[in-house]
C-alpha cells in the first residue's frame, strides 16, 4: 500500500513534467505575445520600448532557455512573477485558491448528498412514474449548461428574492453568514449537472447489481427489502459511481471555471482567464500546474478509495 | 482625559459626517491593470485614477475646458508661451501642499523616456515647463500648437516623494483630486475613500466608492435591480433594453466619441484605390446597421463624432453615405473590378458588437461585389495583425479625442502612431500641420471641415456608427452627469438620497 502510493506521487511528478512542457510550448504557440498586447494600440511605441519590455520580461531569450530558466525556479518554490502587477505568482494563487476549493468542495458535497437518494429511488421504482420524471429531469440536468443555469438564477433571484446576497464573495472568516449565502447559487448551478450524472449512474449500476444472483437468493431467504438494498447492493454499486466522481471533479473544475465569471466569484478561473487573455505566461503556467497537481491527487485518493468499498482490491 | 474624550468625540462627529455620504456601488466589468496616470490607458484603469488625481485643466460634460487644479491661464500673442494661476491651498493626500514644482516634476516624468509614457506624445511641441513662483508655472512652445490645452488635461499631477518611494504608481496613488485610494482586492473590489480635503466645498458628496469588479453583463444588471450596485458605468445596447424600463432605475444616454469602423488597407490591392475605398463606403448601409447591432441607439458619423458639434460635418455632406449598391458595383467595375473583389475583414471576438458590425457589413457588401471572409481573432491576434498591418481590411472599435487633432493626426499622417493603413496623402499631412499651427477657431473649423470631406469618402477607414453611451443607477443616485468621453469624474457630485 505504502509503495503504491509513492510509486503514485512519483508518477504524479512526471504527469506535472509532461504538462508542464505542454503548457510552456502551448501558450508561446499561441499568436500575440505578451508585449504587444502589453502595449495594445497605445500612442508612440518606438523599436527600443519594445525590446527594452521584452527583455525585462525575460522573453528575448531562446525558449529553451526560457523553459529551463523557469523549471528551476519552480523546482526551487519559485513559479516565478505575474508579468503584469510583478507579485509572486505563488501569492496570487494562494489567494485565490481557497475561493475555488470551497466552491468544489460544497458542489461536490452537495452533489453526493442530492443524488444519492435520488438515484436509489429511481432504481427500486423503476419504470414508474417517478422514475421516468427523475430520468427526464436528470437529461435536463446534464444538457443545460451551468453559466445558463447560473445566469438564469441569478435573474430569478433578483426578482423574487431581491434581498438575498447572490452576487460576489466575502470570506468566511470575516461573515460566515454572507459567505455562504453567496455561495448558494453557483453551488447549485455547477452541481445540477453532476447531480444529474451521478443519479443515473447511481441508477444504472443499482440495477444491474439488483439483477445478480447473490440479490435473488437473499430476497429468496427474506431479507428484508431495505435491508437488502441499503447493505447489500448499494455498497457492489459503489465502485463505478465513486469512479465518475473522480472524473467529475475534474469537471466540476471547468465548470467552477465558468461560474465564477457569472457569479463575480474571485477564484482561480477568474484569474487563469485574465491570465490567458493578458498573456501573462507565468501566472498561466502556475495556476495550470497547480490545477494539475490537484486533479491528479484526486484521482489517486479515488484509487485509495476503491480498497476501502472492495477488500478485494489490492495495490501492488 | 478630558482632552481625549474630547478626540473621541471630534473623531465620531467627522465619522458621523462621512458615514451621512454612503458608500456608493459601481459595477464595471474588468480590474485595472494598473494605476499610473501617466502610464494605462485602458478605461478600467482611468475610471479609477480620474477620481484620485488632477491636471491643470479638466473637460466637461459638454465638452468645454474648466478650471482644475489652475484657476486660470494666459495666452501670449504669438501662442508661444502658456502661463498658469495654480489654484491655492490644494494638498495631495499625504498632506504636502500642491506647488508649482509638482506640475515641473510631472511633466518631466511624464516625458521621460524611462517613464514610457503613451501620453508624451501630446506635449512633443512644449521646450521646457518653469515654475515662476510657487503658484504660478509657464509652457513655453517650440511653435504655436493648437490642441495644446486640450492635451494639458493628459498631465496627471503626481508628488515626486511617492514615486520615489515606490519606483512606479502602478500599486500606490497619491494625488490632489476628490477620492483616496483606500483598498484593492484583486478581482474583487477597489475601494476609495472621500477626500476630506478636496478643494471644491462640499464635494465629493459620498464617504466612498466602491467598484465592485463583475466581468459578466448579466451578473451586473442583476446586481443593479436588487441595489446590490447603485449604478453601471458603460451598459451594452443590449442590457439597456431590458434595464430602460426597470422602475427605480434610471438609464442615461449620450453619444460617444468612439466609433465603429472598417480600416482598409492602402498597400494591398483592391484597397490601394480609393475608387475601391469610396464604391466600399457607398455600399455600407449605416442605418441598417444602426437599427440590427445597436437597436437604433447609435448615429451614423464621418471622421468626427456627432457629439463634437463645433466641428463635425453632418453626414449629408458625404455623396459615398448614400447605401447605394448599385453605385458601387458601377465604382468598382470602374477602378477595374467588374467581377467583385474578395477580401477578408479581421475582428476582435472579445467584443461584441464589432462581431456584428463585421456579419451585417458582410452581407451588405457582398451585394456590391464585395465578397468578404470574417475573421474572428481574439486580443492577441488582433493586436499582432492590426500592429503588423497584416489585413485587408479590419473592423474595430476606435477612441475619439476632443481635439479633433489628437484623433485625426495619429491617424491619418503619413507614418502616424495609429496609421496602420499606411495611408499617405500629402495634402492631409498639409491639413493636419495647418490645424495644429492656427490659433484662431474659426481658421481651424475650416481647415477641419476640409479634412473630414478629405477623409470620409477616400481615407483608410470607412466611419460606421457612433454608439449612444449608457449609464444606468438607481433612483437614489442624485447628481451624476454623464460625459461623452466615458469619463466618470461627475461621481463627485453624487449623492445618495
Amino acid at each position: 500500500m505504502t509503495s503504491y502510493v509513492v510509486r503514485r506521487l512519483l508518477d504524479l511528478m512526471f504527469v506535472l513534467f509532461g504538462v508542464s512542457v505542454l503548457i510552456f510550448l502551448m501558450l508561446r504557440l499561441i499568436p500575440g505575445d505578451a508585449v504587444a498586447i502589453m502595449l495594445g494600440a497605445n500612442v508612440d511605441i518606438t523599436p527600443e520600448r519594445v525590446e527594452a519590455l521584452r527583455r525585462s520580461l525575460g522573453l528575448h531569450l531562446p525558449l529553451h532557455e526560457q523553459y529551463w530558466q523557469w523549471l528551476t525556479g519552480v523546482l526551487r518554490g519559485d513559479l516565478g512573477r505575474s508579468i503584469w502587477t510583478g507579485r509572486p505568482v505563488l501569492d496570487e494563487i494562494l489567494a485565490r485558491l481557497p475561493v475555488t476549493l470551497q466552491l468544489t468542495a460544497l458542489a461536490l458535497a452537495s452533489a453526493i448528498v442530492v443524488s444519492f437518494p435520488i438515484g436509489v429511488l429511481s432504481a427500486s421504482l423503476r419504470g414508474g412514474t417517478a422514475d421516468t420524471v427523475v430520468r427526464i429531469l436528470a437529461i435536463l440536468g446534464l444538457t443545460l449548461p451551468s453559466f445558463w443555469v447560473g445566469v438564469l438564477l441569478l435573474y430569478f433571484a433578483s426578482v423574487y428574492l431581491p434581498a438575498w446576497p447572490t452576487i460576489g464573495y466575502v470570506p468566511f472568516a470575516t461573515d460566515p453568514w454572507g459567505n455562504l449565502a453567496r455561495m448558494v447559487l453557483p453551488v447549485i448551478a455547477v452541481s445540477l449537472p453532476m447531480i444529474a450524472g451521478l443519479s443515473r449512474i447511481l441508477r444504472s449500476s443499482l440495477l444491474d447489481v439488483l439483477s445478480l444472483d447473490y440479490i435473488r437468493t437473499g430476497r429468496a431467504k427474506g431479507l428484508a427489502r431495505r435491508t437488502l438494498l441499503y447493505k447489500h447492493a448499494l455498497r457492489n454499486a459503489m465502485i463505478p459511481v465513486v469512479t465518475v466522481i473522480g472524473v467529475q471533479v475534474g469537471y466540476l473544475l471547468s465548470g467552477v471555471v465558468v461560474i465564477e465569471q457569472v457569479f463575480a466569484v474571485p477564484g482561480i478561473g477568474r484569474l487563469v482567464i485574465g491570465a490567458i487573455n493578458e498573456r501573462n505566461y507565468p501566472l498561466v503556467q502556475g495556476v495550470i500546474l497547480i490545477v494539475t497537481a490537484v486533479f491528479v491527487f484526486v484521482n489517486l485518493i479515488v484509487d485509495l478509495t476503491y480498497a476501502w468499498i472492495d477488500p478485494r482490491v489490492e495495490y501492488a | 482625559m478630558r482632552h481625549r474624550i474630547l478626540i473621541i468625540a471630534l473623531a465620531a462627529l467627522v465619522g458621523f459626517g462621512l458615514a451621512q455620504g454612503g458608500t456608493l456601488e459601481l459595477a464595471v466589468d474588468s480590474s485595472p491593470a494598473g494605476l499610473d496616470p501617466h502610464i494605462i490607458t485602458a478605461f478600467a484603469s482611468i475610471a479609477i485614477t480620474g477620481q484620485i488625481y488632477d491636471s491643470l485643466l479638466e473637460v466637461n460634460a459638454d465638452l468645454q475646458l474648466e478650471p482644475a487644479l489652475a484657476t486660470g491661464y494666459t495666452v501670449s500673442p504669438d501662442g508661444l508661451t502658456y502661463t498658469f494661476t495654480l489654484r491655492e491651498g490644494v494638498t495631495f493626500h499625504n498632506g504636502r501642499p500642491f506647488t508649482a514644482d509638482d506640475v515641473v516634476y510631472s511633466f518631466e516624468r511624464l516625458m521621460d523616456t524611462d517613464t514610457g509614457s503613451p501620453y508624451a506624445s501630446r506635449f512633443a511641441q512644449v521646450e521646457s515647463v518653469v515654475a515662476l513662483d510657487e503658484l504660478t508655472v509657464v509652457f513655453n512652445l517650440a511653435g504655436p500648437f493648437a490642441p495644446f490645452l486640450y492635451n494639458s488635461v493628459s498631465l496627471a499631477i503626481v508628488p515626486r516623494e511617492v514615486v520615489e518611494e515606490h519606483g512606479n504608481l502602478q500599486q500606490v496613488a497619491v494625488g490632489t483630486g476628490p477620492f483616496m485610494l483606500a483598498e484593492v482586492v484583486p478581482d474583487t473590489y477597489i475601494l476609495l475613500e472621500a477626500n476630506p480635503n478636496y478643494y471644491r466645498d462640499g464635494e465629493p458628496g459620498v464617504a466612498a466608492l466602491r467598484y465592485n469588479v463583475v466581468p459578466e453583463a448579466s451578473t451586473r444588471a442583476a446586481g443593479l435591480r436588487t441595489g446590490a450596485y447603485h449604478l453601471i458605468p458603460d451598459v451594452d445596447p443590449a442590457t439597456a433594453q431590458t434595464l430602460g424600463n426597470v422602475a427605480g432605475i434610471t438609464l442615461l444616454g449620450v453619444q460617444e466619441l468612439s466609433y465603429t469602423l472598417i480600416g482598409m488597407n492602402t498597400t494591398r490591392p483592391p484597397f490601394d484605390d480609393p475608387r475601391v475605398r469610396r464604391a466600399l463606403n457607398l455600399a455600407l448601409d449605416r442605418d441598417e446597421i444602426v437599427e440590427a447591432v445597436y437597436f437604433g441607439n447609435a448615429a451614423p458619423g464621418g471622421p468626427l463624432s456627432p457629439a463634437l458639434t463645433d466641428w463635425a460635418l453632418p453626414v449629408s455632406e458625404y455623396a459615398c453615405y448614400a447605401a447605394d449598391p448599385v453605385a458601387a458595383k458601377a465604382l468598382l467595375a470602374e477602378a477595374g473590378y467588374p467581377d467583385g473583389v474578395d477580401f477578408e475583414i479581421v475582428t476582435l471576438g472579445s467584443m461584441r458588437v464589432i462581431v456584428d458590425v463585421a456579419q451585417v457589413a458582410q452581407a451588405q457588401l457582398a451585394a456590391a461585389g464585395f465578397r468578404a471572409t470574417v475573421t474572428v481573432e481574439e486580443l492577441g491576434g488582433f493586436v499582432q495583425r492590426w500592429r503588423n498591418s497584416d489585413f485587408d481590411t479590419f473592423a474595430s472599435l476606435n477612441g475619439g479625442t476632443v481635439d479633433p487633432d489628437g484623433y485625426l493626426d495619429r491617424t491619418f499622417r503619413t507614418g502616424g502612431a495609429t496609421n496602420v493603413f499606411q495611408y499617405a496623402n500629402p495634402a492631409v499631412d498639409t491639413l493636419l500641420t495647418a490645424g495644429q499651427r492656427a490659433t484662431d477657431f474659426a481658421t481651424r473649423q475650416g481647415i477641419y471641415a476640409d479634412l473630414q470631406r478629405a477623409l470620409a469618402c477616400d481615407g483608410p477607414i470607412a466611419h460606421v456608427a457612433y454608439a449612444t453611451l449608457f449609464t444606468a443607477h438607481r433612483d437614489e443616485v442624485a447628481g451624476f452627469v454623464q460625459s461623452p468621453t466615458r469619463s466618470l469624474r461627475y461621481l463627485r457630485n453624487v449623492t445618495l438620497q
